[in-house]
């Protein structure tokens, strides 16, 4: 192996694979990126075996073949060399020479061989617009469950119809639900599955890189989800697992509705969060004829109340929820009106906002008791 | 017939009826004067309760004749029965005694409705606002003092005065069988002859640290400024400067709460055996739960204590999501703290404690559809059966072989 390559080039590219190198890892050849010249391309690798990333940049090559590096060692290097080309060399022991000018650097590598061979794509299923998809992640990935042991939490659950896309995460406490209209071309039946959590953010990630109105390309075999987007390809190991029936916990006589704005209800809600249980997160919401109240009171830091003047013509409520939750939630949906629909003190309360006639985005969060 | 104040002091100003109203009971060598309730034969002798003179444990209680030995509480059994060759070993019999607890508080509770058993052999009692029924806290004290030994036959020690603190070394002072009045105004002379160790909270580190300053008496300490108390020992300086006076930072809180809920085991002889293990684990977890639900109480950190043979102690927590009350929540924690800690040596003890209590169950779940509650329901079901016909009768399978009582 033996190829030249352009610095600016290739720090891109390899901090896009850096979220999946393992860092501390008992496979050391996991810490390694795997550096292929091919035809005029240089093509880099790097997996921790649950997700993998596959990227390419041109490259003069002078001599094919591959050899694995070191992946955080190699960007810590790169980084800090002038711009301009970078020549790389396959030495004997599976070395690998680097020389920028008159510099040059050998770095310890270990042999192509051994590093772990991707699956194949299979032919792609659907081709989704790059901005539908960040949109969608970025509305239902927060409510993901952080905790190793809801395996099937760790997740959104994504069903692609004919006529649109529905994502949905939940981590027992709240859930985030979206759906949106897209025709898809040759899709002949709902396809569902289950994307892992960090996969999304690695998706977010190349989709942020790509362009307005690029499109990703999306596959599966039995045990793998495959994402391309243009010369780069994401692929994650499949969440097995029953996502649970979410439509059920759908709260459908949700009477008690007050309609309020996003950005006043996201700011007093900061601002009484402030004064929450430091453990808890506790605030009250109390709906009555006036309005809203937003309290909350920590036995360390004080109390807090704040009102908001909005018409509401139900039986008065009161209310304790997660500020986090609240807040989470607020902080992806679009501005404008927000309407709370609240049940009883025991019951999910679900929130819509309805400034954005592009996606039927909404929000179930069980209370607590306080 | 019980000694009346041992101590009065000269001068004294009249008792101002409502000053020293906190009495401190505290049973005379309670376990074992229980145990000589049976046996009267014992009377007069060394007798230790806490199990056989050759087994592992400690000493639960010693009579005034052991103590002469210099046997204590927590000594190992095997060194009390070298100390004293004579003494008469007795096993404990916790229920029995937990039986006389309960009477005696009943008693108590004739006398004042601030009862605070502050553990199974030693109460506090706030006797303001009872003159009228019972008279003057020192006659009051006097009458409660004979009620106790002509109902239950059990000696016990009081102590009255201002403060808690002030009653319940006065209490210590007067045993065995005395009663101890300080009055108002008289605590500091009281204390100031006394070693330091004698004021609850003053340990062996404590002493040690005012030992090296020449402090050894209450007085001596009290003469200290509270800064430079404050300089040497932080704010435990500023506690002790006040300890010093006779004065603590108590009010008279009904039910104060705990802070944790513990249980632990030691075994008869050290184990490896992982079915036993387990099995005590889910007894003590689910005697822990109860204490919890008991004390209205949701716990949000679950602790495992594992003592091996050799006394080398680990423990190791883990914090749930959302705080439990739920005795199969802290034992699925519980079981994978064991199986990640248990190193697989010989087991002398193993514990369990719950603790960072809030007062309900805060976040409600999504999807388990009020699972939780009905859990909560079940739970609650069992504990008032317990109560009814004792603990042990209604546990999860998983406990069978795992309780010290049956």
């Amino acid at each position: 192996m033996e190829f030249t390559v352009g610095k600016a080039e290739l720090v891109k590219e390899l901090s896009l694979t850096q979220g999946v190198v393992e860092r501390k890892t008992t496979i050391p050849i996991l810490s390694n990126i795997l550096c292929e010249a091919v035809a005029e391309r240089l093509v880099l690798t790097a997996t921790d075996l649950e997700l993998s990333i596959q990227s390419s940049c041109e490259a003069k090559v002078k001599k094919e073949g591959g050899g694995t590096i070191p992946a955080k060692k190699l960007l810590d290097l790169v980084r800090l060399l002038p711009e301009g080309d970078i020549r790389f060399k396959l030495l004997e022991n599976h070395w690998v020479q680097i020389i920028s000018d008159r510099r040059t650097y050998k770095l310890v590598g270990l042999s192509k061989d051994n590093f772990p061979a991707l699956p194949a794509f299979p032919p792609s299923l659907v081709r989704i617009p790059c901005k539908i998809l960040a949109d969608l992640i970025a509305k239902t990935s927060f409510a993901i469950s952080s905790e190793e042991s809801r395996y099937t939490l760790s997740g959104s659950l994504a069903i692609l119809k004919p006529e649109g896309i529905v994502m949905v995460a939940t981590d027992g406490h709240r859930l985030a639900l979206v759906e949106t209209d897209y025709k898809f071309e040759g899709l002949p039946g709902e396809v569902r599955t289950l994307v892992p959590k960090k996969a999304l953010s690695e998706i977010m990630r190349l989709v942020n890189e790509a362009d307005e109105d690029a499109q990703i390309e999306f596959g599966q075999d039995e045990s793998h989800l495959f994402f391309r987007l243009g010369p780069r390809l994401l692929i994650s190991r499949k969440l097995t697992g029953q996502f649970p029936n979410y439509e059920a916990v759908l709260p459908r006589d949700n009477n008690k509705v007050v309609v309020l704005d996003r950005n006043e209800f996201q700011d007093a809600l900061r601002r009484v969060s402030q004064l929450a249980d430091q453990r808890s997160h506790a605030v009250k919401l109390t709906l009555a004829r006036e309005g809203i109240e937003l309290s909350a009171s920590s036995p360390d830091y004080g109390e807090a109340k704040e009102a908001i003047e909005r018409e509401y013509k139900g039986d008065p409520i009161s209310i304790g929820f997660n500020a986090d939750y609240l807040l989470d939630f607020l902080a992806t949906s679009a501005e404008g009106p927000i309407s709370l629909e609240l049940k009883d003190e025991q019951s999910a309360g679900q929130l819509r906002p309805e400034g954005d006639p592009s996606t039927r985005y909404r929000y179930v969060v069980m209370p607590m008791r306080i | 017939m019980p000694k009346l104040a041992q101590f009065r002091a000269t001068n004294a100003p009249p008792p101002a009826s409502f000053a020293t109203r906190i009495l401190h009971v505290d049973m005379d060598a309670f376990f074992v004067s229980v145990e000589l309730l049976e046996r009267p034969e014992l009377r007069g002798k060394p007798v230790v309760v806490g199990g056989r003179r050759d087994q592992r444990g400690v000493v639960s209680a010693a009579s005034y004749e052991a103590r002469k030995f210099g046997i204590q509480s927590a000594l190992p059994l095997r060194t009390a029965a070298r100390l004293c060759p004579a003494a008469v070993f007795l096993p404990v019999r916790h229920d029995l005694y937990v039986e006389y607890s309960d009477r005696i508080a009943a008693i108590l509770e004739r006398y004042s409705p601030i009862v605070e058993m502050a553990s199974i052999d030693e109460a506090y009692i706030d006797l303001a606002g009872t003159e009228r029924l019972h008279g003057p806290p020192l006659a009051a004290a006097q009458k409660l003092h004979d009620a106790v030994r002509r109902e239950t036959g059990l000696p016990c020690s009081l102590g009255l005065a201002s403060t808690r603190l002030v009653a319940k070394v006065a209490s210590d002072q007067a045993k065995p069988h005395g009663l101890l009045w300080v009055p108002e105004g008289a605590e500091q002379s009281f204390l100031a002859p006394l070693d330091v160790r004698r004021i609850p909270g003053i340990g062996k580190v404590t002493e040690a640290a005012l030992k090296s300053l020449g402090i050894g008496s209450v007085g001596q300490l009290a003469a200290l400024p509270a800064e430079q108390l404050e300089r040497v020992f932080g704010q435990w300086g500023a506690a002790l400067y006040r300890k010093a006076r006779g004065q603590d930072a108590y009010e008279f809180v009904i039910d104060a709460e705990p802070k944790s809920i513990s249980h632990n085991r030691t075994f008869d002889t050290d184990t490896v055996d992982s079915e036993l293990l387990g099995s005590t684990l889910s007894w003590l977890c689910q005697k822990a739960g109860k204490r919890l639900r008991d004390a209205g109480l949701w716990g949000r950190t679950v602790t495992l204590t594992l003592r091996y043979a050799g006394f080398t102690t680990v423990t190791r927590a883990k914090t749930l999501r959302e705080p439990s009350n739920l005795d199969a929540v802290f034992l699925a924690e519980l079981r994978a703290l064991f199986a990640a800690h248990w190193t697989g040596k010989p087991l002398r003890l193993v514990g369990v404690a719950l603790t960072g209590f809030t007062h309900g169950p805060g976040q409600m779940g999504l999807l388990d559809a009020g699972r939780s509650e009905k859990r909560e329901r079940l739970a609650r079901a069992a504990d008032r059966l317990r109560d009814r016909y004792g603990f042990g009768k209604i546990r999860l399978g998983s406990s069978l072989d795992g309780d010290e009582e049956d």
